[in-house]
C-alpha cells in the first residue's frame, strides 16, 4: 500500500495535519470557535469556484486566500457592528456557498471536482500540498508551544490575559490566521462539509480521560494522529472518500473513550 | 474591629455633592503619588453615558470600596483603571503613569465573571502557574516544581486541596479563592477586585475579608474593591466611594453609610448603619 506514490502522500498529509487540527481543536472548542471554524471552511468554496473560474491548476492558494477574507470579514464585522456572532457566521456561510455554487455553475466545471472538494480526496494531494502541510505543522506547534501560557489565559479570561500583559488582539489574530490556513489545508483530505470534526472530536475523544488540560493536549493529539492513520488506510482499502471515514474511526476512537472513562471508576473501585 | 489602620490619607477637604463637608483626609504636607487616579474620566455605551467624570485619587495601602446600584458603572470604572475599556475623555494613571500596560505586572485582578466553559478541563495547579514567570513552561514541568512555586500563596489563600480541581468545576467561592491566589502570585501593588464576595456564604464571606485584611497588611498593598455587602463594607474598608455615573459621594465608611447618602446614590431610601454597632 505504501508503494503507492499518492498513498504517501495522502498519509503523510494527513498524519501532519491530523495531530495539528487536534492541538488548535482543544482551543477552538474551549473557546467556542467551532461554528467559525465552519464558516471558514464554507468561505473556501467560493476560493475553490473563483480557482477554477479563472483557470488554475492548484486550487490550495485560493482556497486560504479566500477562507482568510471570510475570516477577516468575520472579525471586521463582529468588531463593528451589534450583529450577534452566530448571524455574522450564518450570513458568511451561506454567502460564500451561494457564491461558490453560482460561479461553479457558470463555469460548468466538472462534477467530480465539486465532489472532491467536499467530501475529500486522497487522489488530489500533492507533493505541494503535503510540503504546506509540513511547514504549517511546524508552524502550529512552535507557535502554540511557544504562547501556551497566553493562549491558555486568553481561553479562561481575556480581560484577566490582558492584565497578565498578554496582547490579547495579536494574539487573536494569529490564532484566527493559523486556524484559518489549517483547516483550508484540511479541506483537502477532508473535504468541506467534515473539516471542523477533525477540530472537534479528537479533543472530544481526549476530555473523558484527562484530569487536566495537559492531559486533554497530549491525548487529543494522539487521538488526531490515531483517527487519520485509521482512517486513511481504511479509506484506501475499502475505496471510499477518506473524509467520512477519518470522522468514523475519529467517532469510534470517541465512543470507546466514554465507555472507558465510565467504566473506569468501577474499574478503580469496583462496587460489592 | 478594623484588622488594620488606614494609612494617613493626603487628600484635602473637598465638598461632596452629598452636600456636607467632609472630614479631610488626614496627611502629612508631602503629597505622595497617588496608586490610583481618574481625572474626569467619561464612558459612554452607544451615545449612553455611564462614566460621567469620575474623579478618583487612591493613595497606597487603602482598602478602598466601591459601592453603589447596579448598573451604576463599577465593573466599567474598574476595567477603565486597568486600561482594558478606553475611556471616551478624562485620564487614568497608575503607580503614576499614564502607560497603563507598562505598569501592569504590578497589578492583581479579580473579574466579575470568568464565562469560562464548563468543560475546560484547565486544573487549579495549572491556572495558577499561569501567573508566574518560573512556571511559563507548566506543560513541561513537573506538578513538585509548579506546587513549589505557588505554595506560600496556597496556604495563605487555603487553596492546597484544591490543586487538582478543574477550575470549571469549582464552586463560586473556591473560584474567588483561587482567582484571589491567582491575583496575589506575582505580588502585586494593587489588587483590583470585583464583588469577589458574590455567591460566597456569609462565613467564607467574612474569612475573606480577614484574609484581605491579612494580605493587606502582610504585602502593604492597595486594594480596591466592588461590593455589594454594605455591611462588610462599613466593617473593612478604609474609604469608601459611591457610585452612580459620577462619584456621588466619598469618605471613611462611618461619613457614607448613612441615610442622605445612601439615598444620593442608590436613588432610595437605604437603612443607614448603626455605627454604635461597631467599636472603632
Ligand atoms: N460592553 C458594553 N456595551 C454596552 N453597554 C455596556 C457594556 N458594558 C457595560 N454596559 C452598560 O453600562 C452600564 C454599567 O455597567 P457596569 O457593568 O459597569 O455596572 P455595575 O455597576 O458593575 O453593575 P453590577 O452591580 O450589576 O455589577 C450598564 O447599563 C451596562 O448595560
Ligand atoms: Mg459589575
Amino acid at each position: 500500500m505504501l508503494t503507492e506514490a499518492y498513498m504517501q502522500r495522502a498519509l503523510a498529509a494527513a498524519l501532519l495535519l491530523g495531530p495539528v487540527c487536534a492541538l488548535l481543536g482543544v482551543f477552538v472548542t474551549a473557546r467556542r470557535l467551532s461554528f467559525f471554524s465552519d464558516t471558514i471552511a464554507h468561505g473556501a468554496l467560493a476560493g475553490v469556484a473563483i480557482g477554477i473560474w479563472i483557470g488554475l491548476t492548484n486550487l490550495t492558494i485560493p482556497m486560504i486566500l479566500f477562507s482568510l477574507c471570510v475570516a477577516a470579514a468575520m472579525i471586521w464585522l463582529k468588531e463593528n457592528t451589534e450583529l450577534l456572532t452566530d448571524s455574522i457566521m450564518a450570513l458568511l456561510l451561506s454567502g460564500s456557498v451561494a457564491l461558490g455554487i453560482l460561479i461553479l455553475s457558470l463555469v460548468r466545471s466538472n462534477r467530480g471536482e465539486l465532489h472532491s472538494y467536499l467530501f475529500g480526496d486522497l487522489l488530489a494531494i500533492e507533493w505541494q500540498d503535503v510540503i504546506i502541510a509540513a511547514v504549517l505543522a511546524a508552524i502550529v506547534a512552535f507557535g502554540l508551544f511557544r504562547w501556551l501560557t497566553p493562549i491558555t489565559l486568553m481561553t479562561v479570561n481575556e480581560d484577566l490575559a490582558t492584565v497578565n500583559c498578554v496582547n490579547v488582539r495579536r494574539l487573536n489574530y494569529g490564532f484566527v490566521l493559523l486556524l484559518t490556513v489549517t483547516v483550508a489545508l484540511s479541506i483537502r483530505l477532508l473535504g468541506i462539509v467534515l473539516v471542523t470534526s477533525l477540530l472537534v472530536i479528537p479533543p472530544a475523544i481526549a476530555r473523558p480521560l484527562s484530569v487536566n488540560l495537559r492531559h486533554q493536549l497530549i491525548l487529543s493529539v494522539l487521538a488526531g494522529f490515531l483517527g487519520c492513520f485509521g482512517g486513511t488506510v481504511l479509506s484506501w482499502q475499502l475505496n471510499v472518500p477518506c473524509g467520512a471515514t477519518i470522522v468514523l474511526t475519529c467517532i469510534t476512537l470517541f465512543i470507546i473513550a466514554l465507555i472507558f472513562s465510565k467504566l473506569r471508576p468501577r474499574l478503580i473501585h469496583p462496587s460489592p | 474591629m478594623k484588622f488594620f489602620d488606614p494609612l494617613p490619607r493626603l487628600k484635602p477637604a473637598e465638598e461632596c455633592s452629598c452636600g456636607h463637608q467632609h472630614a479631610p483626609r488626614v496627611g502629612d504636607a508631602s503629597q505622595a503619588m497617588p496608586v490610583v487616579e481618574v481625572i474626569q474620566g467619561e464612558v459612554a455605551f452607544n451615545g449612553t453615558p455611564i462614566l460621567r467624570g469620575v474623579n478618583l485619587r487612591i493613595p497606597r495601602g487603602e482598602i478602598v470600596a466601591l459601592i453603589g446600584p447596579n448598573g451604576s458603572g463599577k465593573t466599567t470604572l474598574l476595567r477603565s483603571i486597568l486600561g482594558l475599556q478606553r475611556l471616551d475623555a478624562g485620564e487614568v494613571r497608575l503607580f503614576g503613569s499614564s502607560d497603563l500596560p507598562s505598569v501592569m505586572s504590578r497589578v492583581g485582578y479579580v473579574p466579575q465573571k470568568l464565562s469560562l466553559d464548563r468543560s475546560f478541563p484547565l486544573s487549579v495547579r495549572e491556572f495558577l502557574a499561569l501567573r508566574l514567570k518560573k512556571t511559563r513552561s507548566w506543560f513541561w514541568q513537573t506538578p513538585r516544581t509548579i506546587e513549589d512555586a505557588i505554595r506560600p500563596t496556597l496556604v495563605e489563600m487555603g487553596v492546597e486541596p484544591l490543586l487538582d480541581k478543574p477550575i470549571a468545576r469549582l464552586s463560586g467561592g473556591q473560584l474567588q479563592r483561587v482567582l484571589i491566589a491567582f491575583s496575589l502570585l506575582q505580588e502585586p501593588d494593587l489588587l483590583l477586585l470585583d464583588e469577589p464576595t458574590a455567591g460566597v456564604d456569609s462565613p467564607g464571606e467574612q474569612s475573606f475579608y480577614e484574609m484581605i485584611g491579612r494580605v493587606h497588611q502582610l504585602h502593604q498593598l492597595t486594594v480596591v474593591l466592588v461590593s455589594h455587602d454594605l455591611s462588610m463594607v462599613y466593617r473593612h474598608a478604609s474609604w469608601v466611594y459611591a457610585l452612580n455615573g459620577v462619584i456621588c459621594c466619598e469618605g471613611t465608611p462611618e461619613q457614607v453609610m448613612n441615610a442622605d447618602s445612601l439615598k444620593q446614590a442608590y436613588g432610595i431610601h437605604v437603612a443607614p448603619y448603626h455605627h454604635h454597632h461597631h467599636a472603632h
